[in-house]
């Protein structure tokens, strides 16, 4: 099969690839780089368990061609913590349950991080809204929604220490 | 029993980090070198006689390393949960569309592809049996040569059911019938086999039961269990679906077979066509009262559609027959159970074991006596309750039954069951909204004269950290924390000196299958054992060297207590003395859960002894216009006995409750002549997150002498099984009209409604 080059930046690191048309930016992701914290579950774009950050969009990475990624810059779930410091989310999803199974839970946090990004003060109904399309089997979603009140707190309080700081 | 510090508190789950890191690897994660891509081929047709399968041409693809069929399994071809009658790889019929013919190993996934093309099958295509009422009768034809198609028909009888229906004022009589349904773990099946250089063949498997995977493994491969190793890595849930053996044994076989390691993975169309799925039933229920409202018999003969093979027929139907009562104090009851052999999909373990079959007939005959008494749903509930001491219909005596009644009392409170009328029922037109409750009890624990026991290794080192070796395999439920959390507790550790291995056959002893939430009660009454014994040494360490006698000693936080308070001497201090001279500082236990005979009288088969209690109310909004049902609240009260990990807990119901919506409402899998019309998740409807109500629990803790560590009793299965009728049951106080088949779909409200 046509072998095709690509460039994509993951999590900050850029990458040159040899792929081929018909592969899809997940199996990229879990195979190629070996990152395989996205998960796959269903491979049709129903379950949310590979949803990456793609140009700031969620995407769902099964329904990603490698070759439509060319150039694009892409954050997984192994992105979310910094310098080995888990984000606040990351903290908060382990301290309140809001998983069992964890299958789902890297296509939440990556659901989730993007809504925070968009909005540092969310509702519970935003905050089902940013997961309709994360299907969670074991745990149901209260818990997240929980945990993403708590990371939002924690991150207001972060930025308004580091405004007066800049202050 | 004196205050705790871990258990009962919520802690974070030992291996989160590596969770919302994305570091947990599950089996489709693991990456060994050499490792080849496995599959396998099924059939187009749910049945045909198989009149020549050639696969040289698959052989000789190059990248192809490993083509096989029956004909190369060197022991026995069959799975064995229970009868042996699946096999691994069809020798001359496909039964049902998840049967296999072929297996193949390749360098990738695209050439596994291109293999399982090139293999030739020429196929007689037959007529099947899909429907079991025909498939009862006699001279429908064998599903299975050799086997009849009635593969149990049992009939429990206790007191005398006519004489009662004689005798009583008030009559329920109807037909129901369930569906098929789907367990739709996330991550799909899958396993990792190697054989290692030592001539073990090591298996990593996304199960429920590592050690009968094992003997499962060893049996196809004609190797002593001694040569196989079964691991669970990280498990993307279960419910049932993993408990019997699904691609492990087929990975196992490939690996072998190749000389180089294989992981086979199923796809999301073939899990779903494949594995076992829950029973739909249909069953005839007669139910009597008299004037007052008192039970006075239930006679049900239930036919469950089990597919082509046994797999946990057996289990689910005796379940169904041992709740099929309630937990009510009726005497006089009569169960007919019945599985027919089918081509439809192969039926088993589900979240419940047929208790949810069970609870959707009992409790919707509940509320049609009450209306026809002019009772209150909650009135006839607590009327004919069972409490501590009652005898079960089963000859069971509840040991501790005060969960029954305190459940409905909370959650009617909880909902403010008795105004529920000065509420608006017609807030628009078309709309309607309504009350129900459904209260259930289910048995924790596998049941009496089978082997409900598990073992567990623990081992302090000098730095006073645990490892704690269980076989327990945790699919997300949490047997882990809990096990730590238990360890933690009795040893003075916090929970991050305690690491628990994920189950590995060759580091721990049997711990029996996880389900029947059965895990909480028996690992962690083994795992209560042996970490007395480690403590039992270290205090007596500390007694020597402080000269204060033992009872006056404790442990918590890493220190030790004298009188209660905190002394210099560490944990670790002791672990390091313990060390030195010698003294054992690892203990392997096994616990046996205990099913007392009963006097008198010879309980029904496989009963319970242990019992979860929990009620539900749901209220439903109906759009008559639409069919459309939506649930506004739904209350959950459990009694778990002793809530050891509250994080658990209360995941485990609200994902329960969630599951039990999507049973009561939307979730069906469609199968016509045997072939399932929407195996995928778009198409088999699943709540998700803006279709569920936030759901308000509550725990009782009512501690269980006879049951788990501090009277624990598990809490898996008990959350999906009320919510069906509860929903049910509102939906009849909203449109007059009652519901007798599952899902509630609009279609099926509507037809209700003009019915």
């Amino acid at each position: 099969m046509t072998e095709m080059n690509i460039h994509i930046t993951v999590n900050g690191k850029s990458r040159q690839l040899k792929t081929t048309p018909l592969a899809t930016l997940l199996s990229v992701l879990r195979d190629d780089i070996g990152l395989t914290g996205t998960k796959d579950g269903c491979c049709s774009g129903d379950c949310g368990a590979c949803v990456v950050i793609l140009d700031g969009r969620v995407m769902n990475a099964c329904m990603v061609l490698a070759v439509q990624a060319d150039g694009a810059c892409i954050t997984t779930v192994e992105g979310l913590a910094q310098n080995g410091e888990l984000h606040p989310l990351q903290s908060a999803f382990a301290e309140t349950w809001a998983f069992q199974c964890g299958f789902c839970t890297q296509g939440m946090l990556i659901s989730c991080f993007a809504l925070l990004q968009a909005n540092d003060n969310p509702s519970r109904e935003e905050i089902l809204t940013a997961v309709s399309g994360n299907f969670c089997r074991c745990t149901g979603y209260q818990n997240v929604v929980k945990s993403v009140q708590l990371a939002a707190a924690q991150l207001r309080t972060l930025n308004a220490t580091t405004q007066v700081q800049h202050d | 029993m004196t205050e705790t510090d871990i258990v009962g508190r919520w802690t974070s789950a030992p291996g989160g980090h590596d969770i919302v890191t994305g570091k947990a690897r599950y089996c489709p994660d693991i990456k060994l070198p050499g490792m080849l891509t496995g599959k396998l081929l099924y059939s187009p047709h749910a049945r045909a006689r198989i009149k020549h399968l050639d696969v040289s041409k698959a052989k000789a693809m190059p990248g192809v390393t490993a083509v096989i069929t029956h004909a190369d399994i060197p022991g026995e071809n069959s799975y064995l949960y229970g009868y042996p009658d699946q096999p691994l790889l069809v020798v001359d019929e496909v039964r049902f569309q998840g049967d296999a013919l072929a297996a193949v190993a390749a360098v990738d996934e695209r050439t596994a592809q291109a293999a399982l093309a090139a293999i030739e099958v020429d196929y007689e295509v037959l007529d099947g049996l899909f429907d079991p009422l025909e498939a009862m009768q006699p001279g429908a034809g064998q599903v299975v040569t050799g086997q009849d198609n009635v593969m149990m028909n049992m009939t429990y009888r206790t007191g005398d059911v006519e004489a009662a229906l004689a005798r009583a004022d008030v009559i329920v009589e109807n037909t129901y019938r369930t569906q098929w349904a789907e367990h739709a773990f996330l991550e799909t099946e899958g396993a990792v086999a190697r054989m290692d250089e030592d001539g073990v063949l090591t298996v990593w498997s996304s199960c429920q039961a590592p050690h009968r995977d094992r003997m499962q493994i060893a049996r196809a491969l004609a190797l002593p269990e001694s040569m196989v190793r079964v691991i669970t890595p990280y498990i993307g849930g279960a419910f049932g679906g993993k408990d019997e053996a699904h691609v492990q044994i087929h990975a196992a076989l490939l690996a072998h077979t190749a000389g180089r390691p294989v992981r086979l993975i199923r796809g999301r169309r073939e899990s779903m066509l494949t594995h076992v799925k829950r029973h739909p039933f249909i069953v005839q229920c007669t139910t009597a009262a008299s004037r007052d409202g008192r039970l006075l018999a239930v006679k049900a003969r239930a036919i469950a559609d089990a597919g082509p093979y046994s797999n946990a027929s057996h289990e689910v139907l005796n379940k169904f027959g041992e709740f099929i009562g309630g937990p009510y104090t009726v005497q006089n009851l009569e169960v007919e159970k019945i599985a027919v052999r089918t081509n439809n999909p192969i039926c088993g373990a589900f979240r419940g074991f047929g208790a949810p079959q069970a609870a959707f007939i009992y409790e919707s005959q509940m509320d049609e006596l009450a209306r026809k008494l002019a009772m209150d749903p909650l009135e006839i509930r607590l009327l004919n309750g069972v409490e501590t001491g009652s005898r079960m219909y089963t000859g069971v005596e509840i040991r501790e039954g005060r969960g029954m009644k305190a459940s409905l009392q909370k959650a009617a409170e909880m909902i403010d069951w008795e105004n529920r009328d000065r509420r608006e029922r017609q807030p628009a037109g078309n709309l309607r909204r309504g009350w129900g409750m459904a209260t259930i009890l289910k048995g924790a624990g596998l049941g009496r004269g089978l082997a409900d026991h598990a073992g567990v290794l623990l081992e302090m080192h000098r730095d006073g950290s645990l490892v704690l070796h269980s076989a327990a395999a945790d699919m997300g439920q949490g047997i882990i924390t809990v096990m730590a959390q238990l360890a933690a507790e009795r040893l003075g550790l916090e929970m991050d000196s305690v690491r628990v291995t994920r189950a590995d056959t060759a580091r721990a002893p049997d711990a029996g299958a996880s389900c029947a939430s059965r895990q909480a009660m028996v690992s962690g009454n083994a795992v209560l054992v042996a970490a007395d014994e480690i403590r039992d040494t270290l205090l007596s360490l500390a007694a020597m060297k402080t000269r204060v006698d033992k009872d006056r000693l404790d442990l918590k936080h890493g220190r030790l207590l004298i009188d209660g308070e905190v002394q210099e001497m560490t944990v670790q201090n002791l672990a390091e003395r313990a060390s030195l001279w010698g003294y054992p500082l690892h203990a392997e236990s096994r616990f046996h859960l205990e099913y007392p005979e009963v006097a008198d009288k010879i309980p029904y088969r496989y009963s319970s002894e242990v019992f979860q209690f929990c009620t539900q109310v749901a209220q439903v909004l109906v759009d008559c216009e639409t069919g459309q049902v939506t649930v506004e609240r739904l209350v959950a009260v459990h009694d778990v006995g002793k809530m050891i990990n509250p994080g658990g807990v209360y995941g485990q119901i609200e994902g329960g409750v969630a599951q039990g919506i999507g049973y009561a409402l939307s979730e069906e899998l469609v199968v016509d002549r045997g072939h399932t019309l929407n195996a995928s998740l778009e198409n088999y409807v699943i709540p998700m997150a803006l279709d569920i109500p936030e759901i308000e629990m509550h725990v009782l803790e009512i501690p269980e002498p006879g049951g788990g560590p501090m009277g624990a009793k598990g809490v898996a299965e008990a959350p999906i099984i009320p919510t069906a009728p509860a929903i049910r049951n509102a939906i009849l106080d909203a449109i007059g009209k009652p519901l007798h088949q599952l899902p509630m779909n609009p279609e099926r409200v509507l037809a209700a409604l003009d019915g």
